[in-house]
């Protein structure tokens, strides 16, 4: 098995008295897609950080490429920091070029590759404009360009697509998957689970400073028990129909949902046909991760507020 | 890619940014406008002519019979001569075996202005320019002497001198002050115009939130490096323009002036007009340097340019104080101050300029440059792990007050 791109070991950092991240481990395997996912505040941003080596870590260990200095390996690593950041004064092709060349990228071949990025995302228009006379969706683009010139090995993207429309979701997407298919390994933090789920190979959820979960996105969706969509006649009487639904059943959208009974769906079939509640729609379905990663988050809320409550009793 | 490479890749940035801005031909002809702060200097710097011109002196090389005579005559005849002033302090020597030596340094001593050898009768007067005051004083204080020796009723001049004329060699002492003077005034002014301007440079980078850029892509000493060194090439830029205007203008000056005028004005620092530049530009260079060193890192550490018009204030009376400690080493070398001045890091580049005007040796410079390049290192070093601490809030304990805050991160929300 090839070596791992990313192998962190019990990272903790605290800052004061707050405790930002307790104890996580990774380990991402070369040509991945990482997911890191967390709610606001469950510290991906500074487990990133600690992995790029921008802040060092209180405990714990961390190689990146293959050494235990990430600061060494910085030519060979892209990274988007949440917080967008570019000098309102340059053109977009020289805050690409000048990105560039802070990880090597000799300036000259820094000006070709923008020009041609920019022109592959349709943002040639862009090149020679000022950041300052950008959208915010262009200004990330370009930053996002900046953050691939130097084709690294490498790319770590926090947050990616906060703040892009649709379409720039859609065209980030699009990349990721190309930088993937060049070979680069990417680490992506977001609390967006949909481009998760379809972006990463493997996952891991933060919260409260914790890994709750590492895994395959289908592991994440196995923790949860199969679903059942069902959708009766129009006609049909919700009170009686709740009366034959299983306890957790609720209704959204003319719809009700509730988890697969342990018997199967068949003897509830029978009894909504013989209680002429009809069917006019009713599936079986593995919940997303979005589900599985509600579930995963709040339990560590409800560990957190028990612990809260019993340090208060 | 090593460390001065990436530092070269932020300095090129942040030295174009300067420079292509309209607002950098304000702050290139900045120095138009603190001319009036450059006329309340040479106003300090005449004051200091001035007062080094009690170093002038007027000396007598007579025999140690009438050394006592001289001494009487010249208490009596002082309060009478030469005006306010009154003239030069007389130094008394006694005509023995080794006076000759004792001469023919007091002849390459520009401050000396006349010098009296032989007996009062028929003394030998060495003078800087022919008839002038401090050669007939002391020709006065030689027929006084003969008189009191002789007969007192003669009316005829019992003294004969021989006046001699010799040249200028060399400048004098307080000329030579003059001159570290004006290169502590100089270094003064280029570091208030250029340093200070550090102490917003990493604010701009937090506005923006471009540090975390380079925080990930680059050692902090090569940002802090790059960004000192970017200055400095702002700094050369400035320098470079304004040595050819004042250069272009003392070619003109001297092409009209008269050769009698030009010999007059010919000022020479003690360790040569070569070095005395050179090292003075070096020196500019540390200075700037050390200065901008801990601004940079002072700066780091605010987070809005409300707070950085806040150690604004402390910044330039800093700047001020190392001032005053290096004109007064400027006023006084061979004192404690100068030698204070010469060792605290901050005031050394301005005080060991002005040692080369008055000092001819060499080393000292050499040894002060390895200080001062040695603090340089540590004041970078220092502020790096300021900027970590209190900014990233990442870095060893050494400075755990800068940990004590809190984070930037909310706290989680479910």
């Amino acid at each position: 098995m090839d070596q791992p791109v990313v192998l962190a070991e019990g990272l903790v950092k605290h800052f004061g008295a707050y405790r930002a991240v307790e104890g996580v481990s990774l380990s991402v395997a070369p040509g991945a897609v990482y997911g890191v996912l967390g709610p606001n505040g469950a510290g991906k941003t500074t487990t990133l950080r600690m992995l790029l080596g921008i802040i060092d870590p209180d405990l714990g260990s961390c190689r990146l490429l293959g050494s235990p200095r990430p600061r060494s390996v910085a030519t060979r690593v892209g990274y988007l920091p949440e917080e967008r950041g570019l000098y309102p004064g340059m053109t977009a092709r020289e805050s690409i070029a000048f990105m560039g060349a802070l990880r090597g990228l000799p300036r000259p071949e820094g000006l070709v590759r923008a020009d041609a990025r920019l022109a592959t995302l349709g943002l040639a228009h862009a090149a020679k404009q000022k950041v300052r006379r950008l959208s915010k969706g262009m200004s990330q683009m370009v930053q996002l360009v900046g953050a691939l010139v130097h084709d690294p090995e490498l790319i770590v993207l926090d947050e990616p697509f906060s703040g892009l429309d649709p379409v720039n979701q859609e065209r980030l997407e699009r990349m990721i998957l190309a930088e993937r298919d060049r070979g680069a390994t990417i680490i992506l933090s977001t609390h967006v689970m949909a481009h998760a789920q379809r972006l990463c190979d493997r996952v891991a959820i933060i919260a409260g400073g914790q890994r709750r979960f590492e895994g395959t996105v289908e592991d994440a969706r196995a923790m949860l028990p199969l679903g059942v969509r069902y959708r009766p006649r129009e006609s049909a009487d919700a009170a009686s129909l709740a009366a034959l639904l299983p306890s957790d059943a609720q209704q959204r959208d003319g719809e009700w949902r509730f988890t697969l009974p342990d018997d199967g769906v068949e003897p509830l079939l029978a009894a909504l046909v013989a209680g002429h509640h009809g069917v006019e729609g009713l599936s079986i379905e593995r919940p997303g991760l979005h589900e599985a990663f509600v579930k995963i988050v709040g339990e560590t809320h409800d560990e957190r507020h028990a612990a809260t409550m019993e340090q208060a009793a | 890619m090593n460390i001065l490479r990436q530092a070269f890749v932020i300095a090129r940035r942040d030295f174009i940014s300067i420079v292509a801005t309209p607002t950098f031909l304000l702050f290139l002809l900045a120095p138009l406008m603190m001319l009036g702060f450059a006329m309340v200097g040479g106003a300090s710097a005449g004051q200091l002519v001035e007062a080094a011109g009690s170093q002038e002196r007027i000396v007598a090389i007579v025999p140690q019979s009438e050394r006592a005579a001289y001494a009487a005559v010249d208490a009596r005849l002082r309060p009478i001569s030469g005006g306010p002033a009154g003239p030069p302090q007389l130094i008394l020597i006694p005509a023995d075996a080794d006076h000759r030596g004792a001469l023919a340094a007091f002849r390459a001593d520009a401050d000396v202005l006349a010098i009296l050898e032989g007996s009062a009768a028929s003394p030998r007067i060495l003078e800087r320019k022919g008839e002038g005051f401090p050669g007939r004083y002391l020709a006065s204080l030689a027929e006084a002497v003969a008189r009191e020796g002789g007969s007192a009723a003669s009316t005829q001049p019992v003294s004969r001198p021989a006046f001699e004329t010799i040249a200028a060699s060399g400048t004098g002492r307080a000329a030579q002050s003059g001159l570290g003077y004006a290169a502590v005034f100089a270094i003064f002014l280029l570091t208030l115009l250029l340093a200070g301007q550090t102490v917003g440079m990493l604010a701009e980078e937090k506005g923006n939130k471009v540090i975390e850029i380079l925080a990930a892509a680059v050692p902090l000493e090569s940002v802090y490096f790059g960004k000192l060194v970017g200055m400095l090439g702002v700094a050369l830029l400035f320098v470079s323009f304004w040595g050819l205007l004042i250069g272009a203008g003392a070619l003109v000056a001297i092409n009209q002036l008269p050769q009698q005028a030009i010999s007059a004005l010919a000022l020479e620092p003690a360790i040569g007009w070569p070095a005395f530049l050179g090292f003075g530009l070096v020196y500019f260079f540390m200075a700037f340097l050390l200065l901008g060193g801990v601004f940079l890192g002072v700066g780091a550490l605010a987070g809005t340019v409300r707070e950085i018009q806040m150690l604004s204030l402390p910044i330039t009376f800093f700047q001020i104080g190392m001032f005053a400690l290096s004109t007064a080493a400027a006023n006084a070398p061979g004192t404690q101050v100068a030698t204070i001045a010469q060792w605290l890091p901050w005031s050394s580049p301005f005080a060991m300029a002005a040692l080369g005007a008055t000092d001819a040796s060499i080393w000292p410079h050499l040894f002060a440059l390895g200080w001062q390049a040695l603090w340089v290192g540590l004041t970078i070093w220092v502020g790096v792990r300021l900027f970590r601490a209190g900014v990233l809030r990442s870095g060893g304990s050494w400075w755990p007050w800068a940990k004590s805050a809190p984070p930037a991160t909310p706290d989680p929300v479910y």
